[in-house]
């Protein structure tokens, strides 16, 4: 923590000298002057993002409090009710979804982060072929998930898959991989994790980098373990970008739809449905808008809901940022 | 444990370490789906079929790729994911270059709600936003067409772009910046003459990982562009595989090339990837 005091420290010490430039100069004219200015930068992104997303929001909670018919010039609505709502409550394809979804989030995500953070530590660790072991991470991360998800299907076919024969050289009998729920499900984390690792590892590395190698190596020769030093040193400096990665691995998680797609269309039955899943086949496929409206609609909610949840967790993290934020801000 | 004292070693026992055999392994379990699906896209259908799987292509053929490009209309695809892609990915970096300086800099009220804002819409779960979008697309008649999905590519990529630009630009020292304002420069002149030279790594950063979420994305080009004639590769590799015989060899040929010039852009620039993900972090 102390290294970010340090820069902390410098930023003010910037900050406190823009001060006094800026106090012999309308100080106040100035800064609202900059302020519109930057208004002005931000305007043409937020127009953007607000038309193409909050808008569609809104629009697809209205509709999931309706009953509504589609016809050749859009939706009709029929009636206003909660119908969608009770009806989703009630369904146990939903119940399914929702269990499915929020379980697979927490352990996937959970391993991933043990095992970037060993990935991350190996590679700062790493003398040989470091940027080349890098460059090598970042192509599964770079795949196209609908090309990961065919792969592993090739990979899982129960008749020349090669991860079926290999575990075919142990078992009497070679498993069906995705024929079968709780081996399709890890199947299914085994292809996510492969692919999405190296996004927290890296993530997990700019982190890493930043704490300087003589501050746990002092803690290890005042005879904490590297372990133990790891633990209190590495670890506390490393929760900003911790706390970003898991963050953003929760909700792409949370609204998993490419892989279970692809993988195993949901199956096998039910068993690797995820909401979004079970709201594309609501709206696309049994045309049930007002239904699909309520799953999407309920999903995005619980989204947000994290979201603050998580923000109210880690709201050290973002004021911190926010603090450097008006540090660097004075320095201008 | 430490690090340090792997560094005193020379010649063969430099390499014999949990380290770098953890990296072997790594690049093992990495590599080896990989290597599976490389090979498999120049084996004949009877060969992708057989079991138990042979390590390495005995008839090593082409075919698969030239079907997949003459006959899967793949090089259709492929294109439609170029020009969707490139245009939003440049729509992208120009506006977030703008809006993450002005977030990382310039004194605006709301800032932190602005940030917090953005950040949950770039995770919100797309399935969430889709129908609307596929409505209001249909009365303007943009389904299938690429401004249909450069538009909500571009809105949906940017706010991550804005905050990578944003926390790389907060990391830069800002004493040019103060002297170029001592000298009278405009927020404008400061923006392109200071700024842009010192956020090359960021705005490349920000360009690989827009670019490649854009040519990843599936459910919105599924969703929008589904006629055969509009469709991105992974909507078009995605679809291939809906029959009763999964023909992986011309998948895997589809997808290679899909992700080969992609893989080759990360391993050139990797230094350039790699400096624009850590020396930011590093600058602060």
């Amino acid at each position: 923590m102390s290294f970010r005091g340090t820069t902390g420290a410098a930023a003010g010490a910037t900050a406190a000298a823009g001060a006094v430039a800026r106090g012999r100069r309308a100080p106040r004219g100035l800064r609202e002057r900059r302020a519109r200015t930057g208004w002005r930068y931000t305007a043409p992104a937020l127009i953007v993002v607000g038309a193409v997303t909050v808008f569609p929001v809104v629009y697809s909670i209205v509709i999931s409090f309706a009953r509504v018919r589609p016809t050749y010039d859009g939706l009709r609505v029929e009636e206003w009710t909660l119908a969608n709502y009770t009806t989703m409550f009630a369904s146990q394809a939903w119940l399914d979804a929702l269990v499915f979804t929020v379980g697979y989030t927490l352990v996937t995500v959970a391993v991933e982060l043990v095992l970037g953070i060993a990935v991350a530590v190996l590679l700062e660790r790493l003398e040989v072929a470091r940027g080349w072991l890098l460059a090598l991470l970042l192509i599964p991360w770079s795949l196209i998930t609908v090309v990961s998800a065919q792969l592993w299907g090739y990979l899982y076919n129960a008749t020349y898959g090669a991860v079926t024969w290999f575990f075919g050289l142990f078992l009497s009998e070679p498993p069906v991989i995705l024929g079968t729920p709780a081996p399709a499900i890890t199947g299914m984390a085994v292809a996510d994790i492969w692919k999405t690792t190296p996004f927290v590892a890296v993530i997990v590395l700019a982190g890493l980098v930043r704490v300087p190698r003589e501050r746990y190596e002092a803690a290890e020769v005042d005879g904490a373990g590297a372990w133990t030093a790891f633990r209190h040193v590495v670890l506390p400096a490393l929760r900003p970008v911790i706390a970003v990665a898991v963050l953003f691995r929760v909700l792409q998680a949370f609204g998993i739809f490419d892989l279970p797609f692809v993988l195993t269309q949901g199956g096998p039955g039910t068993a690797t449905q995820s909401l979004a899943v079970l709201g594309h086949k609501s709206l696309f496929q049994d045309l049930d808008f007002g239904m699909g409206a309520a799953v999407s609609s309920a999903t995005g909610v619980l989204v947000l809901g994290c979201c603050l949840l998580f923000l109210r967790l880690f709201r050290s993290q973002v004021d911190e940022n926010a603090e450097g934020g008006r540090n660097a801000e004075g320095a201008a | 444990m430490s690090g340090g004292r792997y560094r005193r070693r020379r010649g063969v026992r430099r390499y014999l370490n949990p380290v770098t055999v953890g990296g072997l392994f790594l690049v093992v379990v990495t590599a080896a789906p990989l290597y599976w699906m490389a090979v498999t896209s120049f084996r004949s259908p009877q060969e992708a079929g057989a079991s138990p799987p042979r390590p390495f292509p005995e008839d090593p053929t082409l075919e698969n790729y030239r079907y997949a490009l003459d006959a899967a209309d793949m090089d259709r695809y492929l294109l439609n994911s170029v020009v969707v892609c490139v245009s939003a990915t440049a729509i992208v970096l120009g506006l977030a270059l703008f809006a993450g300086y002005a977030l990382a800099r310039m004194p605006m009220r709301g800032r932190g709600p602005v940030m917090v804002g953005l950040l949950m819409i770039s995770v919100f779960p797309v399935i969430a936003v889709v129908t609307p979008l596929y409505l209001v697309e249909r009365e303007l008649g943009l389904l299938n067409s690429h401004a249909g999905l450069i538009v909500p590519y571009v809105a949906f990529h940017l706010p991550f772009a804005i905050w990578m630009l944003r926390n790389a630009l907060l990391d830069l020292p800002g004493e040019l910046e103060e002297a170029a304002t001592i000298d009278g420069a405009g927020p404008n002149r400061t923006l392109f003459s200071v700024i842009l030279p010192q956020a090359g790594p960021a705005l490349f950063t920000a360009g690989v990982f827009t670019f490649t979420a854009t040519w990843t994305e599936f459910l919105m080009s599924l969703t929008l562009n589904s006629e055969n004639d509009a469709r991105t590769i992974p909507v078009g590799i995605a679809l291939y595989g809906d029959r009763y015989q999964v023909p992986y060899g011309v998948i895997f040929a589809a997808a290679m090339a899909a992700t080969v010039p992609i893989a080759l852009l990360v391993l050139v620039f990797r230094r350039a990837v790699l400096s624009g993900l850590t020396d930011g972090a590093l600058k602060g």
